[in-house]
């Protein structure tokens, strides 16, 4: 695929990516080996990296999936679950799945959703993390990239609803695009 | 004044219906920090005496609702003021495995030690309900409504209490009248004197006045995630003259209570961020306990974009 405009520089290749998330997969292997794991993702963004993820899992895994409501700037919105989870997480243990951790605000939402349907224990597993950007604090357990604070596609990860199906991850200048 | 309680067990998330409900309605919202911070303001550094509390909070609270309508959202605050039609007392229960899921996600915790922890919080707050009440459960009657978050979601209670609020008519409650607000100084002072208190009153509640758009859209990203925020709420001073007054000082724009961090936004032009980084590299350097996040100009722009508000900061 053509670089998109305003990409400004490849972060992360497509080889990186794989190579860092089949690390990662063999450290969730080993801690969650004959527990009944999860994978929770958000819908749309961490579709690609879950995908890549469970399949480099080496145990039984299964998989869910959440959709929240999009922030809209003004009016009383407030942040609901769009689509909830086709079933129920009691005893089981669950690992969320991110694209991307900044602020903080999304994750801390989903995990206090999750924390009330009694799961066994709860984890976070994302792509990338932008920790600089961080105001809520939220624990992650697994991260595959820690990232700068600059604006990045590809691996799930959209400007404008594109770009998700980049395979690397990208510095973009928005403003070029 | 119209006045809506909010209050609930620990790790039920009451805070989080209060705060939805203090946007929906528009009232000004009273969290246990801002209290404590009026406290301190009245009363000086010196903790008020547990039997003293009671008086203290009422004394500060009838003087705000002079201008304001609020939600309290306080352990304990269905016994502050008595059923009245001004008055809307709203109880948040969850079933005990949410609570146990709350605390297993706030104290990082597995289920078994999260148990042992919501034991002793529950203490705890049976402790201050005793101080703060002078029984260490409510009683049936000291609450207008009831929600169970075991099958309601935030979003859900605050907009039945929203209806109550409507059914109730609170919106059309006057603000406290000052006639009643000093019989009521007068009361609740004879019961501090009893404990050698006098309030000073200086507590004041600012309401917000963004000073720039990207404030509005910041707050409004809080608010859709539900965590509570202050806008300025406090001025640190950074350097003194010779005779000790205030030369240079520091307000950053947010604090956010839950997780006692304060958060600057800079979306002016770069050649000013100079200054504003000077100041808060001497915060961080004279205030070496508090926390504060800054958000730049560049930083913005991206959480902007992510959610497609370009225009609304421009």
């Amino acid at each position: 695929m053509t670089a998109p405009p305003g990409i400004e520089r490849i972060l992360f290749t497509e080889e990186q990516v794989n190579q860092r998330i089949k690390e990662v997969a063999a450290e969730i292997s080993a801690r969650y080996r004959g527990r009944d794991l999860k994978l929770i993702a958000v819908l749309k963004g961490a579709v690609f990296f879950l995908t890549a993820l469970a399949r480099a899992i080496e145990i039984p895994v299964k998989i869910d999936f959440l959709a929240i409501s999009s922030f809209g700037g003004s009016g009383p919105g407030m942040v609901r679950i769009a689509k909830d989870l086709d079933h129920p997480i009691q005893d089981e243990d669950i690992l969320l799945v991110e694209d991307i951790v900044d602020t903080g605000f999304t994750t801390r939402y989903l995990l206090q959703t999750l924390a009330g349907r009694e799961p066994r224990s709860l984890g976070i597993c994302t792509l990338l993390d932008r920790t600089v950007r961080r105001i809520v604090p939220v624990p992650v357990d697994y991260r595959c990239f820690e990232i700068p604070d600059r604006f990045v596609v590809g691996c799930g990860l959209d400007f404008q609803q594109r770009y998700r199906n980049l395979g690397y991850i990208a510095v973009m200048d928005p403003e070029k695009s | 004044m119209a006045i809506l309680t909010i209050s609930g067990a620990p790790a039920s998330r009451f805070e989080d219906v209060a705060h939805g409900c203090s946007r929906l309605l528009g009232f000004e919202l009273i969290t246990e920090s801002r209290i404590s911070k009026w406290m301190a303001e009245e009363f000086g550094e010196t903790p008020v005496p547990d039997r003293a509390w009671r008086p203290a909070a009422v004394s500060i609270l009838a003087r705000l609702a002079t201008e304001h309508h609020l939600v309290i959202c306080l352990g304990g605050a269905e016994s502050l003021f008595p059923a009245s039609p001004f008055t809307l007392r709203a109880g948040i229960v969850a079933p005990e495995a949410h609570r146990i899921g709350n605390v297993m996600l706030d104290q990082r915790l597995e289920r078994p030690e999260a148990k042992t922890a919501l034991a002793r919080m529950d203490r705890e707050a049976k402790h201050q309900r005793k101080i703060r009440s002078g029984r260490t459960q409510p009683l049936p009657d000291s609450f207008d409504l009831m929600l169970n978050s075991g099958h309601l979601d935030a979003t859900q209670m605050t907009e039945v209490i929203q209806a109550a609020a409507a059914a109730r008519r609170l919106h059309e409650q006057g603000l406290l009248a000052a006639s009643v607000e000093a019989q009521m100084q007068f009361e609740t002072r004879l019961k501090l004197a009893r404990h050698g208190i006098i309030p000073a009153g200086q507590a004041r509640l600012m309401r917000a006045a963004f000073s720039h758009p990207s404030e509005q859209v910041f707050a409004n990203l809080l608010d859709f995630y539900r965590i509570p925020w202050e806008y300025e709420p406090r001025s640190f001073p950074l350097q003194w003259d010779k005779d000790g007054r205030v030369i240079e000082a520091f307000t950053p724009d947010f604090y956010l209570p839950e997780f006692d961090l304060y958060v600057e936004l800079t979306t002016m032009k770069q050649a000013l961020v100079t200054r504003k980084n000077r100041k808060i590299k001497l915060l961080r350097a004279v205030y070496p306990h508090i926390n504060i996040q800054v958000f730049y100009q560049k930083d913005y722009q991206d959480l902007v974009f992510k959610h497609g508000l370009k225009e609304a900061v421009r």
